[in-house]
Parts: structure tokens; C-alpha cells; sequence
């Protein structure tokens, strides 16, 4: 008796019409729909509505004309633009170099034997923890003539005479905001920075000393080479944040005096409150060239591993 | 690094983390008693220590200020923002990290930059946006904007966590009748928990932390979160600065807190998503 293959039945049939990898494939497009969805709504349509927005002379509650190059034209020649852009460099620059070599030190130090190492790395974190807005008034405050306690400090001392207009003097306006952005921005950079240092195999300390290299040898052919990639990533995410972080300035400052701390978002943010948001847009998009290189490095350097 | 320090090396190392001690805590302890103090002794006798501390400044902010209503909605902001962000991005970063489809790689890639896009950058065009779909000035825009950082930052971190995950364990699940999603619930999720708390960790407190999208995008006192609130009280003509640290404390404190008790997978996410990949 010869068995008759049964025929498949219809849902058989339907079913071996998608293979395993087709249905896995449907499933994943499914998954990662909604956050695509909402990243393209949210990032990527607004990301090139901006740039098309700067071509245009928009305003709020009217839609624009097209003017090419126009609000360039304009940033280019204005005094408020030309302030943002050296002081966008000053504070990059030094703020950076500032985090990169006491960070470094830091994490160096909480990686020795020391008593209640556990201790001191919870106190790191304490800045990075507290709301950047807090951060920034309480600094705020410390900086401020009346109540504030540097002031009060320097007046008790007699380290000055009168109050020390610290975020009120052309002068000493952006350090100070370099200094209360150090104090909220270096546990990062300690925290990443250390877990890297433990990363680092003891067994070539212990063969380089064998080697007999001293300790700054050590460091330079050991150390640097082995968090070389951290300290790479670190440096650019934070420099992206950095260039952008509009609480620091805005809560201390407001750009002033007289443009002394102004930066991209608050130039942009004071475009926005103008209702003026081509212009607004165009100082956004000019520093996109800039955002673009870095962003592109780190994508490299984060899909790497 | 190496061996046993010299009694000389352990006076310097401890000097210095006194000093960094000093330089981390005077802020806070500023910011505390000056919350505790009345305008009168924050101007007339300024001091660094915490002289006729009162609770005044606390009992004004609650009874007095709107801030009981800015807290509930900064909650209210914050929580919907990392339930709605934490499951979609367990989805997509479970998609992008276990099934194959054409274009992974891109929307991976995608994911990553709208990471690394600056809200900076954002803000104008978002205000066109939201205004255009009728969003302003309500809460469910600003938890809908919130997304722009929370949903490719946790999905960023929590495929790290999944890629930790051996396969074999789901495919066991599967073999034994479970479907992937089943298994992504039943299985994988269970043992992300880590993951799962640091993404829900950085995305509250990215939330709560926020300033200026919810500056931008409400405009009516009722709906004010609280970083706006108490940013709003330091563009006055009087600082009132009892008043505006007692609200900064109250502002800190439950992040601050969150932070600590998750502090162990806070810095794993850290070091495992954001820095290492």
C-alpha cells in the first residue's frame, strides 16, 4: 500500500509562506518600528526642517521665503555671532584641557590604595548627580555679592576690599562659568577614566617595572596606550554636550555682560524668544559642521567595540 | 598602582582628596544652609555656618508657591517619559541586537546618531513641530519631545545589556514552544534587570533634570515643571535665595537619592553602554 503524501492544509500552507528568517525579519522591523518612528518625527525631520529653516526668513506664525544664504550673511558680520563663536572656543578649550588633565590625575589617585576607596568614588559622583539646573543656581549663588560665599570669603580675609563682581565683570564672567561647569561636568570623566585604569592589565605594570621603567615611563608606554580609547570617546561625547549645554550660561549669565559668556544655544534661545527663528536656526545649523565631525568620530570609535 | 605607598605618598594622596573633598561638598553645604536661613541673615549677617537656621523658606515654597503643583508635574512628566521610552526601547534594541533584516545596520546606526544630535540644535525646529500638532503647553508634548533623548540613549545602553545575554538561552526557551517574544519577556528582560534599572535611572532623572525644552514649550504657570519653577525664580528682580535653595535642595534631593541607590548600575550602564559600547 502506497502512502498518500497528505496535501497541506490551508494553514500549513500559509505558514511555510514566510520562511524563519522572514518572519523573524517582519518581527524585527515591528519592534524597532515605534522608537524609528518617533526618532524620525522627533531627530531626523527636525534635524533637516532646521537646516531648511535657516535658508528661509521665517518667522514665528508666518511660514518664510526662501533667501539662499542670507541669515548667513548676516551672522557673519554680527558682533553678537562673532562673541559666540571665540567664546564657544575659550570655553571648549580650556574647560576641556581643565577636565582632561585633573580628571586623568583624579582617577589616577582614587586607583591607588587607599583607605575607604568606595567612600571617595560615591563623593565623585555627588556633582554628576545633582540636576544640572541646581547645580548652576547653587554656583550661582556662591558667586553672587550679596550672600554669595566666595564674596564673603575674600571680604572676611581680606583678600579683597569690595565684592568681586565675579559673573558680573567682563573679565571674570567665563571663568567662572568654566569653574561651575568643571564642578558639575568632571565626575564623568574621573568615573569613566577609572573604569578604564582598572581595565588596564596589572601584569604589564608588574613587567614593565621589571623592565625598569619608572613611573612616568609607565604611564606614557602603559597607561596612556591602554585608556587611549576611553579617553578619546570621553573627550568628544563631552565636547558635543559641552559646545551645547545651554543651563550653565543661561542660569549664571545669560550670555552677558555684554556678550562676555554668550554661546550657541543662548544666542539661539534669545533668536527663539524674538520669534526671530530663521536666524535662530542659522545659529543653530552653523555649528553643524563642527558637530558633524565629531559626532562622525565617535559613531567610528562607539561601534568599534 | 604598584606595591605599597610610602608614608610620605599617603600624606600627599590624602591631603589631596581632603581637598577635593572640600572642593566637591562646599557647594552643597552652602546650598543646604542657605535654605535654611532667612533673608535678614543671608544679607545682614552673612556667616558660613547655619545661624538661626529655620524651616521657614521650606514651609513658603509648599504652602505657599505653586511647587506642590510643579512636583506633581514634573512626576508626572518624568514617569510617563521612562515607561513609554524604556518599552519601546527594549523592542528596538532587542530587535537590533537578535534578528536579522535589511537596513540593521543603518537604523542602528541612525539610532546612534539621534543620540549624539544636540537638543541645542533641535529646539527651533521641535517649536514648529509641536506647535503643529498641537502639543504646546501640555504635558504630553514635553514627554513626547523627552523621547528625542531618552528613547536612543536607553536603547543604546539596554542593547548593550542584551548582547551580554547568550542566545542559547532564548533559543532553549523557543525549542520549547515559546514564541521570541515570550521568551524576550519571560527570559531576556528578567536578566537585563540591571540594564533595565540604569535605563530607567539616566531617563527619570534626565526628565526631572530638564529645563530647556519645558522653558520652551509651556507657558502657563500651572504647568510649569520644577526646574522651570525654580528657574523662574532666579529671573526676578529680588533673589530671594533662601526661597530659591530651599527649592533647589527639594528639586536635588529625590534624583540625588534615585541616583545613590542605583549608583552600582548606574555606573555599569555607564561604563558598559555610554562609554564602551
Amino acid at each position: 500500500m502506497e502512502q498518500v503524501a497528505p496535501s497541506p492544509s490551508p494553514i500549513q500552507a500559509k505558514r511555510r509562506r514566510f520562511s524563519m528568517y522572514q518572519r523573524d525579519s517582519m518581527l524585527g522591523y515591528f519592534l524597532v518600528a515605534p522608537v524609528v518612528i518617533c526618532l524620525s518625527i522627533l531627530v531626523i525631520y527636525p534635524f533637516f526642517f532646521a537646516i531648511w529653516i535657516s535658508f528661509t526668513d521665517r518667522m514665528i506664525g508666518q511660514g518664510g521665503n526662501f533667501i539662499g544664504l542670507g541669515n548667513y550673511r548676516y551672522l557673519f558680520n554680527w558682533i553678537d555671532f562673532q562673541a559666540t563663536v571665540r567664546n564657544t572656543i575659550v570655553l571648549v578649550v580650556s574647560l576641556q584641557s581643565m577636565k582632561l588633565v585633573l580628571g586623568l590625575s583624579i582617577a589616577m589617585l582614587l586607583n591607588q590604595e587607599i583607605r575607604g576607596r568606595q567612600l571617595w568614588r560615591s563623593l565623585i559622583l555627588i556633582p554628576w548627580a545633582m540636576p544640572a539646573f541646581v547645580a548652576f543656581i547653587t554656583w550661582k549663588l556662591l558667586f553672587y555679592p550679596q550672600g554669595g560665599a566666595f564674596n564673603f570669603i575674600l571680604l572676611q580675609t581680606g583678600l579683597a576690599e569690595t565684592h568681586v563682581g565675579f559673573l558680573s565683570s567682563k573679565a571674570l564672567a567665563m571663568p567662572s562659568v568654566i569653574t561651575a561647569s568643571f564642578w558639575r561636568g568632571f565626575p564623568f570623566w574621573v568615573i569613566s577614566f577609572l573604569a578604564a585604569l582598572q581595565n588596564v592589565p596589572q601584569e604589564l605594570y608588574e613587567a614593565s617595572a621589571i623592565d625598569g621603567a619608572g613611573p612616568w615611563q609607565r604611564f606614557r608606554h602603559v597607561t596612556v596606550p591602554s585608556i587611549r580609547h576611553v579617553v578619546l570617546v570621553v573627550v568628544l561625547l563631552s565636547t558635543i554636550w559641552t559646545t551645547n549645554s545651554f543651563e550653565a550660561v543661561w542660569l549664571m549669565t545669560q550670555g552677558g555682560p555684554s556678550n562676555a559668556t554668550m554661546t550657541f544655544p543662548v544666542l539661539a534661545y534669545f533668536g527663539l524668544q524674538n520669534l526671530r527663528i530663521a536666524e535662530a536656526a542659522s545659529v543653530s545649523v552653523s555649528m553643524l559642521p563642527i558637530f558633524g565631525f565629531l559626532a562622525f568620530i565617535v559613531a567610528k570609535l562607539l561601534q568599534e567595540d | 598602582m604598584l606595591g605599597r605607598l610610602t608614608a610620605r605618598q599617603k600624606v600627599v594622596y590624602y591631603l589631596l582628596l581632603i581637598l577635593l573633598a572640600i572642593f566637591i561638598l562646599f557647594p552643597v553645604y552652602y546650598m543646604l544652609i542657605v535654605s535654611l536661613k532667612l533673608p535678614k541673615d543671608i544679607y545682614r549677617s552673612p556667616s558660613l555656618l547655619p545661624i538661626n537656621a529655620t524651616l521657614q523658606n521650606y514651609v513658603v515654597l509648599f504652602t505657599k508657591q505653586n511647587f506642590l503643583q510643579n512636583i506633581r508635574n514634573s512626576l508626572v512628566v518624568s514617569i510617563s517619559a521612562t515607561l513609554i521610552s524604556v518599552f519601546i526601547s527594549c523592542l528596538a534594541a532587542y530587535s537590533l541586537v537578535r534578528l536579522r533584516y535589511r537596513y540593521r545596520d543603518w537604523i542602528g546606526r541612525l539610532i546612534l546618531f539621534t543620540y549624539l544630535t544636540p537638543g541645542a540644535l533641535l529646539f527651533i525646529p521641535l517649536a514648529v513641530i509641536i506647535a503643529r500638532l498641537q502639543l504646546g503647553n501640555k504635558l504630553e508634548g514635553l514627554i513626547f519631545v523627552y523621547l528625542t533623548f531618552s528613547a536612543p540613549l536607553s536603547t543604546w545602553l539596554m542593547m548593550g545589556y542584551f548582547r551580554s545575554i547568550p542566545a542559547d538561552l532564548e533559543e532553549q526557551a523557543m525549542v520549547d514552544g515559546s514564541t521570541r517574544l515570550g521568551a524576550l519577556f519571560r527570559i531576556v528582560l528578567p536578566l537585563a534587570t540591571p540594564g533595565l534599572i540604569a535605563v530607567s535611572v539616566f531617563t527619570f532623572t534626565g526628565a526631572w533634570n530638564e529645563l530647556l525644552y519645558a522653558l520652551i514649550f509651556i507657558t502657563s504657570p500651572s504647568k510649569q515643571t520644577v526646574p522651570v519653577a525654580v528657574s523662574y525664580l532666579i529671573t526676578g528682580d529680588v533673589f530671594r535665595w533662601g526661597l530659591i535653595m530651599a527649592g533647589s535642595v527639594s528639586a536635588a534631593l529625590p534624583v540625588m537619592v534615585l541616583y545613590y541607590l542605583g549608583q552600582r548600575f548606574v555606573v555599569q550602564g555607564l561604563a558598559t553602554g555610554a562609554v564602551k559600547g
